[in-house]
């Protein structure tokens, strides 16, 4: 296919606007196989405009007398609005976009073509493969071995090549745990929580259905795992649906785990809104946070009527209880919903970053999301195929990733020191999960990046946002390793709306910037002052 | 503070109650060590609960109801009625004013090596405005209080005005709350005046001595035609107030005058819905529906009406380049916040520690807010409709403009807090009283302690570490809901459930960072003497700031 028979018109003259804030920029408008481009003609002062055509969420066109309007929501959520000149060229330029932003096929993205100075591909790709994760575990514990059951996908084409699972258990017998699980993933370790010699553990629903079949290879992994934590330690499942739904689930094949089938483990439901219902409310929010004409007074019980901070609220919870059960009740935990794709890694990522420090560091975060999320068969492909703005009719779509990293920001709201990266990083993780020059986020699991060839083909948003470049917006100028686990508080009022992201192009930013860039003046400073000398600086994770 | 404490404890102790904090969970303090530092001054209301026969655990002895957002409760023994010695003694010290005693501020005998009364001095204040000048003079009309009993001594007025039409100007306003000047533009020369409502009355009169006067002021600027009145009342309250013989500036009367009104209720709508924001989050926080709730106590509603209508002063005075006069029913509770307000925005000389406690001590306490009534100092009488948080509201305007613009105040919330506090803790004179003139016949500033004196004397304490000092920059925050916030650390500080990491980890962390680069830069300097005095190997390497920082203790 080629991009060119897309493409309807080759130019236009175009007036920009961006929102408040920013000044609006005129030149010629142009588009491009993956961008639509503004050059803003030789004598301008400011550079070309460039968008990435992947990131438009939706277009709206206007015609009145010899001109139109586009109007560009991105999957950003930032408002684009372009005057451009010509009836025809307005509906060209918006055909070619409609068009071109809706390609599905992952070969022809433009990560595929994206080849930025001074990053060779396949730098980061293997800087957080699962051996490496490993090598952690065994330093700590020997009762956990990495399986390559999974080599070639066959067992469970959600999971990445290799998997940790208990030593005692092989690998034929994962198989047939995995033949029990939906979509084979059979629980593997998510953290090993090294002072309290306890694991996370996470899988998706054993397919017990209505005749409540049992798996003596299942019953046996889970038994496996008590026997490998610290002597008399027990277990608490966690699932991330209603009792009421887990039961339901039976009747499709799904369903949970039997109390007497696996002795030492205990049930917990708590609900986690998942799919369209959280997909609405994301869309509910955002045009609440849009709606510049709504009365302002109603505004609180407005947020409160989208149920975002709800979610946050039940996130955040659950991630308390899993890592609670491991710190104070010296308890294994194993997590899961339906899928295990979801609900599932919001809780474990969430209940990570609460117990290990290491994980609130910037390389430790990095590896968080690539091991808990995008190795772990998160399907961002599906999820992040639309934002807030699509009229699209939505398939797969939901928002579990902003959740997360919304969640994410809320613990750095409430300790300050805690988290070595800022908000910053929240929203460039955001901006490129959902549409972006880098393969990281693309595709639904390991299985299809290797089909696709991701890892040697594209290149790794790890390694762009390594750049020394990038550091000062990504990082927290003030972080301080706390080396205790940051138990947040899910009240009410402890629980804000992240302004920095939902009102990020509609409220001007400058104050809070300023503050911002005079801490990291001080820090500049203080480590200019400190010169040369080989100490070890407050911006490096310390194990 | 100690004698407080003293008073309170010992006799807790004498008797031996239990005191415990009621909280859901029913925080009892049998055992521990805790110092409950509660201020008498902050005491409200004290009720007895339950009788000689009620039965169960906790059900009988007393309730404490406090002006700062909490409630204690002491449970009793009932034997031995030790109940009523302690009810009598803290009724006793609590309401001294119903006993004949002093207030706790007349038997303060603390001692700051700085005085606090002398911060704030009005000819100095009105000279570093630049007055007087061409236009405005100052006047000790006012020396006795016999033009006006709520005013301060010292009044800045038109040149032009003549002592005797000021005296006939005050005839035509209530409580002969005359126009005066508050703050004057360093470089348009437009001015913010402020005043209380004219008394037109049933029959629309008119003044002309007034309208005159209003004449004068607007000539004082020549860049615009006309005057802009600002009514801090909605509109139909205004209307109301022609009942009681008051109103608001006519068209007609005033032709050279436009009047605008900034819809702010009145004192009794303010505590009503402060009320209700206790309701919600003490002794617990409303959890099902918090924002819908929070959104129906309107507090935060009225914060944004009050942060518009000094926004719309501030910027027709800085952009309109028109001078601006202010007002409400009697001038000393909306139009106070507003004037204060606009000339935090617009002149950066009040952001700074010692320019705001000279803000507050200008245009709130030598005007006349009356502090004794609205506080209820002393005062047994807690459900007197005089009483309201109008200052508090306030400090809530200048918080939500400390959290839009970090940089911009040299103060934090501690201060704002720290005021707050002893606004109704009565150890400090600085607000007692309704006004100068009362002030003035208790000799408050020779027999008490100023609060400027505790907070001068300690001062880092204070002093808001991002701090970057601005002349001239205005401020305009954005008062839309969306930006407003409800003041958590002070609101909802009692309780338990909001965890105090520490003071404030950003700024402790931020000032360590200060610290330690001042450290690096002199040994530094020091090194590079040690260089130039001889070539030596600069070996002595700092240690890790890691290591040095302390870490957050964290809680669940």
């Amino acid at each position: 296919m080629e991009f060119s028979e897309l493409i309807r018109t080759g130019r236009a003259q175009a007036e920009l606007l961006r929102g408040p804030g920013a000044p609006p920029l005129r030149g010629t408008l142009c588009v491009t196989g993956h961008h639509l481009l503004l050059s803003p003609g030789p004598q301008a002062t400011s550079d070309l405009w460039l968008l990435l055509l992947r990131s438009v969420d939706s277009i709206e066109k206007r015609v009145a007398g010899d001109s139109g309007t586009i109007t560009l929501r991105c999957k950003d959520l930032r408002v684009l609005q372009l005057d451009i000149e010509g009836v025809e060229a307005t509906l060209d330029i918006a055909r070619s976009i409609e068009a071109l932003s809706s390609l599905e096929s992952v070969i022809t993205s433009f990560p595929f073509f994206y080849r930025p100075k001074g990053l060779r591909l396949g730098d980061a790709w293997h800087f957080h493969p699962p051996e490496h994760h490993y090598k952690r575990v065994a330093r700590e514990t020997n009762a956990w071995r990495l399986s390559e059951v999974n080599e070639d996908f066959s067992v469970c084409p959600s999971y990445p090549r290799a998997v940790i699972v208990p030593r005692a258990v092989d690998d034929d017998a994962l198989a047939r745990s995995a033949r029990f699980r939906q979509g084979g993933r059979f629980p593997v370790l998510s953290y090993h929580h090294a002072p309290s010699g306890t694991v996370l553990l996470r899988s998706s629903q054993p397919l017990t259905g209505p005749q409540k079949r049992r798996c003596a290879e299942d019953e046996e992994l889970l038994r496996a795992v008590l026997a490998g934590a610290r002597p008399g330690a027990r277990g608490f499942i966690v699932d991330t649906r209603s009792a009421q739904a887990a039961k339901q689930a039976r009747m499709t094949g799904g369903g949970t785990e039997a109390k007497a089938a696996y002795p030492g483990w205990k049930r917990l439901h708590r609900p986690m809104e998942r799919g369209r219902p959280l997909q609405e409310s994301f869309v509910r929010l955002v045009e609440a946070c849009g709606d510049l004409e709504q009365s302002m007074d109603r505004w609180l019980s407005r947020l409160e009527g989208c149920r975002w901070l709800a979610h946050v609220k039940e996130a955040l919870s659950t991630a308390c209880l899993a890592a609670q059960g491991m710190e104070r009740e010296g308890a294994c935990i194993l997590v899961h919903g339906a899928e295990g794709t979801d609900s599932t890694l919001l809780v474990t990522s969430l209940a990570q970053l609460i117990l290990d420090p290491l994980s609130r560091t910037m390389t430790g975060f990095q590896e968080l999301v690539e091991r808990e999320w995008i190795q772990a068969g998160h399907p961002f492909q599906l999820r992040c195929a639309h934002s807030a703005f699509s009229h699209a009719r939505p398939k797969h779509e939901a928002p579990t990733f902003l959740l997360f990293l919304d969640c994410v920001w809320q613990l750095g709201r409430q300790f300050p020191l805690s988290l070595e990266f800022g908000e910053g990083l929240l929203l460039a993780l955001f901006e490129h999960a959902y549409a972006s020059p880098f393969g990281t986020f693309l595709c639904n699991s390991e299985k299809e990046r290797c089909l696709c060839e991701v890892r040697t083909r594209t290149h790794s948003l790890w390694s762009g946002l390594n750049q020394p470049k990038e550091q000062r917006k990504l990082r927290n100028p003030l972080y301080v390793l706390n080396p205790l686990a940051i138990w947040p508080s899910v009240e009410p009022q402890s629980l804000r709306l992240w302004q920095g992201l939902f009102l990020r192009w509609t409220r001007p930013p400058e104050p809070s910037e300023a503050a911002w860039e005079k801490v990291w003046q001080i820090v500049t400073d203080k480590e200019k002052t400190e010169g040369s000398q080989p100490t070890v600086s407050a911006s490096e994770p310390q194990p | 503070m100690s004698l407080l404490r003293g008073l309170l404890g010992m006799e807790l102790i004498g008797i031996s109650v239990r005191p415990f904090l009621d909280f859901q969970e029913r925080l009892a303090l049998l055992d521990s060590a805790l110092i409950l530092d509660v201020p008498l001054g902050v005491i409200s209301r004290i009720e007895k609960m339950g009788g000689a026969t009620s039965r169960g655990e906790n059900s009988y002895g007393l309730d404490i109801t406090c002006k700062d957002m909490r409630n204690l409760r002491f449970a009793l023994k009932q034997e031995g009625h030790s109940r009523r010695d302690m009810f009598e003694i803290l009724t006793r010290h609590a309401f001294p004013l119903a006993h004949s005693l002093p207030i706790f501020a007349f038997l303060n005998e603390e001692k700051f090596n700085v005085d606090g009364w002398l911060v704030y001095n009005p000819v100095e204040e009105y000279r570093r405005q630049g007055l007087p000048n061409h236009h405005w003079r100052i006047t000790f009309i006012n020396k006795c209080y016999e033009l006006c009993d709520t005013y301060p001594s010292l009044l800045v007025v038109p040149y032009r005005a003549s002592d005797e039409d000021l005296r006939r100007v005050a005839t035509f306003r209530s409580r002969n709350r005359i126009p005066v000047l508050s703050w004057i533009h360093p470089e348009n020369k437009t001015v913010i005046v402020r005043c209380s409502q004219p008394l037109v009355g049933m029959s629309g009169k008119r003044n002309k001595d007034d309208e005159k006067y209003l004449d004068v002021i607007r000539e004082t600027n020549r860049q615009i035609s006309k005057l802009t009145i600002y009514d801090a009342r909605p509109n139909v309250n205004a209307v109301a107030n022609k009942a009681t013989g008051g109103g608001y500036e006519s068209d007609d009367a005033y032709h050279n005058a436009e009047l605008f009104f900034l819809d702010i209720h009145n004192i009794h709508v303010m505590r009503e819905s402060l009320k209700k924001v206790k309701d919600i989050v003490y002794p617990n926080v409303e959890e099902s529906h918090w924002l819908s709730s929070l959104e129906s106590t309107h507090w935060l509603e009225h914060i944004k009406l009050v942060l518009t209508g000094a926004i719309q002063v501030a910027d027709k005075v800085s952009s309109g380049k028109s001078s601006v006069l202010v007002h409400c029913s009697d001038g000393w509770d909306r139009t106070a916040q507003l004037t204060s307000l606009a000339m935090l925005m617009l002149d950066s000389f009040y952001r700074s520690i010692e320019g705001f406690e000279i803000l507050v001590q200008k245009e709130w306490i030598s005007f006349g807010h009356k502090f004794a009534s609205r506080i209820g100092h002393g005062d047994k009488n807690h459900a007197d409709a005089d009483r309201s948080p109008i200052f508090l509201q306030f400090i809530d305007c200048v918080w939500q403009m400390s959290k839009q613009f970090p940089t911009a105040f040299e103060f934090n919330e501690q201060f704002l807090i720290t005021i707050l506090d002893h606004l109704y803790s009565c150890r400090f004179g600085t607000f007692l009283y309704n006004c100068e003139s009362a002030r003035e016949r208790q000799k408050v500033t020779e027999r008490t302690v100023s609060l400027w004196s505790l907070i001068n004397s300690n001062k880092d304490k204070f002093k808001n570490p991002f701090y970057t000092k601005e002349i001239n920059r205005v401020l305009y925050p954005v008062a839309s809901m969306r930006h407003l916030e409800l003041w958590v650390n002070y609101y909802i500080r009692w309780n338990p459930r909001i965890k105090q990491q520490q003071p404030n980890p950003v700024e402790q962390r931020y000032l360590e960072l200060l610290a330690l680069r001042d450290e690096y830069i002199k040994r530094l300097e020091e090194l590079q003497l040690a260089n130039s005095a001889k070539l030596s190997d600069p070996s002595t390497s700092p240690s890790s700031p890691s290591q040095m920082m302390p870490h957050v203790q964290t809680h669940f």
